[in-house]
């Protein structure tokens, strides 16, 4: 007797929480691990599917170690406090955060390594706390997160560690500048036998009176000497480039 | 009960997904002994099995001349059955034109004679042969099955050949793949370029030393006085337009790729870029416009940071 009793608040357990999960929207994407990721980078809070949070991928991932991905919340410039970026089933999940401030134009664009074919999301926190998702399906052969960096095959890395090439571009829309830069780091992942993990984790671009306009917290799956680009609704020159990895090493570059 | 079903279901199922998987090769002769065998113009999938290259055979006095073995064992079979239709002569030599999977994985088949290819070829497919192989299965599943391995064991070196009444001039260029061979044959007139030319097909770029030095040597294959080509993909041409759709198709890229980096774009913006519609009737062009991108992308922006 006792036993069905446990039995039948466990089916209404289980049912409360079906309720529960369908006032939360699906996941257009089907992922497996949507409501997992989502836990851990958002927490137990409501969230909106949002077609206007542009994540653009290519059709496929060419080479897993260099996917191309740009993330434009411009829709909802001027109320974002932060953007988070991960891959659904990358054994390293998160990517990057992204921070930005009112003389950002947030959008951003970078390369990742993917391990498999994956969701990837880039979820905008409003400043008015509320959470939009966008999405993008990545088509990949995969391994890109268990490959040594090509840096471990050749010392070049060892000597230009933290060596920074930048330029400044016109706007791809109205008035402000972009910024380009590629940065020499194995970025690595620490899921390579023997080889640790070694990565920049901060990010940052400052004005010409030393404020950070744009922060980045990067993990792991941005690739190997990575290429970053940034838009600012800024056309003052004087921008410097801040970045710190995780053995504590400091770069500094006037753009 | 179930079960004798579903081994019912299975026994009746298995003969008719076994002769789903073969190759329908024809031969087209497209000069006096010489033997064109077309593939689609479309990109691997495991309906058409990698049905997807042009393979060819010279029928020479002294035995038949092989080139490119296709893209799996059972293709490998498939040809030399092909091959067997028209002629009883032996074979006497088979050819790896680069390295590139599609063009030598079906070599198992003719494991018994000479298989030559350039020297760089030879060592590109003894290091990276396999890992080819294994995206092969994962692209056309189980067609591949059985599939191999075998590196050309003679290498060829670039000039006169003369064999069974045919004048063959082989050349060593490199912009497909960075050891791309072509064959003229001065008896027949029919210029072979293999991968060196796509026709009605874009184009494809992971090996490439540059668009630069492949339009190049797209000029060098212009001067050659042919009657036929077989491009490596794509319809034969009796005339200088598959040259002239490489050459075009070949300068736009590079002007592409060269455009957006001084405009600063990040590689998905370059991936929208529209492709002219004079390149219309190029199958995969979008797909493959993409997968250049990818590969060449990079180098064109860090020639930006350095000016």
């Amino acid at each position: 007797m006792m036993r069905i009793y446990q039995w039948l608040t466990g089916c209404a357990a289980l049912l409360c929480m079906n309720v529960a999960l369908a006032a939360q929207p699906p996941d257009p994407l089907n992922s497996v691990l949507w409501d997992y990721t989502r836990n851990i980078f958002l927490g137990d809070v409501d969230y909106r599917f949002n077609p206007d949070v542009r994540v653009d991928v290519p059709a496929f991932a060419e080479d897993p170690t260099q996917v191309p991905i740009t993330v434009d919340a411009r829709a909802l410039s001027g109320n974002i406090e932060r953007i988070v970026v991960w891959a659904d089933l990358n054994p390293i999940q998160h990517i990057f955060n992204y921070f930005p401030s009112e003389l950002a134009s947030p959008k951003v664009s970078l390369r990742i390594k993917v391990q498999q074919s994956t969701a990837i999301r880039a979820a905008v926190l409003t400043k008015t706390g509320e959470w939009h998702i966008g999405y993008a399906q990545l088509d990949a052969a995969g391994g890109g997160c268990t490959t040594p960096s090509m840096g471990n095959a050749d010392p070049y890395w060892q000597s230009h560690l933290g060596e920074v090439k930048a330029r400044r571009f016109a706007a791809d829309d109205s008035e402000g500048a972009r910024y380009k830069f590629r940065v020499i780091h194995p970025m690595d992942t620490g899921l390579v036998d023997a080889i640790p993990e070694f990565y920049l984790q901060q990010v940052e671009l400052k004005g010409p009176e030393g404020t950070t306009v744009v922060r980045m917290e990067l993990s792991p799956p941005v690739s190997e000497n990575p290429v970053i680009t940034f838009d600012l609704d800024d056309t003052r020159s004087g921008y410097t480039l801040w970045m710190r990895d995780n053995g504590g090493n400091e770069f500094e570059q006037t753009l | 009960m179930k079960h004798l079903m579903i081994l019912m279901l299975l026994v009746i199922s298995a003969p008719t997904l076994a002769a789903r998987l073969e190759y329908d090769l024809r031969a087209e002769q497209v000069a006096d002994n010489t033997w064109f065998v077309e593939g689609k113009t479309e990109d691997f999938s495991v309906e058409n099995g990698g049905h997807i290259v042009n393979t060819a055979f010279i029928v020479t006095t002294e035995g038949v001349i092989v080139l490119d073995t296709g893209v799996s064992r059972r293709y490998g079979e498939a040809l030399l059955a092909l091959i067997r239709t028209r002629t009883d002569q032996p074979i006497r030599l088979v050819i790896n034109t680069h390295q590139h999977p599609d063009h030598f994985l079906g070599n198992q088949a003719f494991a018994d004679w000479p298989i030559a290819a350039l020297g760089q070829t030879q060592a590109q497919i003894r290091q990276h042969g396999d890992s080819f192989a294994e995206n092969m299965y994962r692209l056309v599943g189980d067609w591949m099955r059985g599939t191999e391995v075998v590196v050309p064991d003679q290498v060829i070196e670039p000039g006169m050949m003369d064999v069974g009444g045919h004048r063959l001039e082989w050349m060593e260029l490199s912009g497909h793949s960075g050891a791309d061979l072509v064959l003229f044959d001065h008896s027949t007139g029919v210029l072979f370029p293999f991968d060196m030319v796509f026709y009605q097909r874009a184009l494809t770029t992971p090996h490439t030393p540059g668009l630069k030095q492949w339009q190049q040597e797209i000029e060098q294959l212009q001067a050659i006085p042919f009657k036929v080509m077989l491009p490596g993909h794509g319809p034969k041409v009796t005339d200088q337009r598959a040259l002239e759709q490489m050459h075009d198709y070949l300068g736009w890229l590079d002007q592409v790729l060269a455009a957006s980096a001084e405009q600063g774009l990040s590689m998905t913006e370059v991936m929208t870029q529209s492709i002219p519609s004079r390149f219309d009737g190029i199958a995969l062009r979008q797909v493959e416009f993409e997968r250049t991108v990818s590969h060449l992308y990079p180098q064109y922006e860090e020639a930006v940071f350095d000016n």
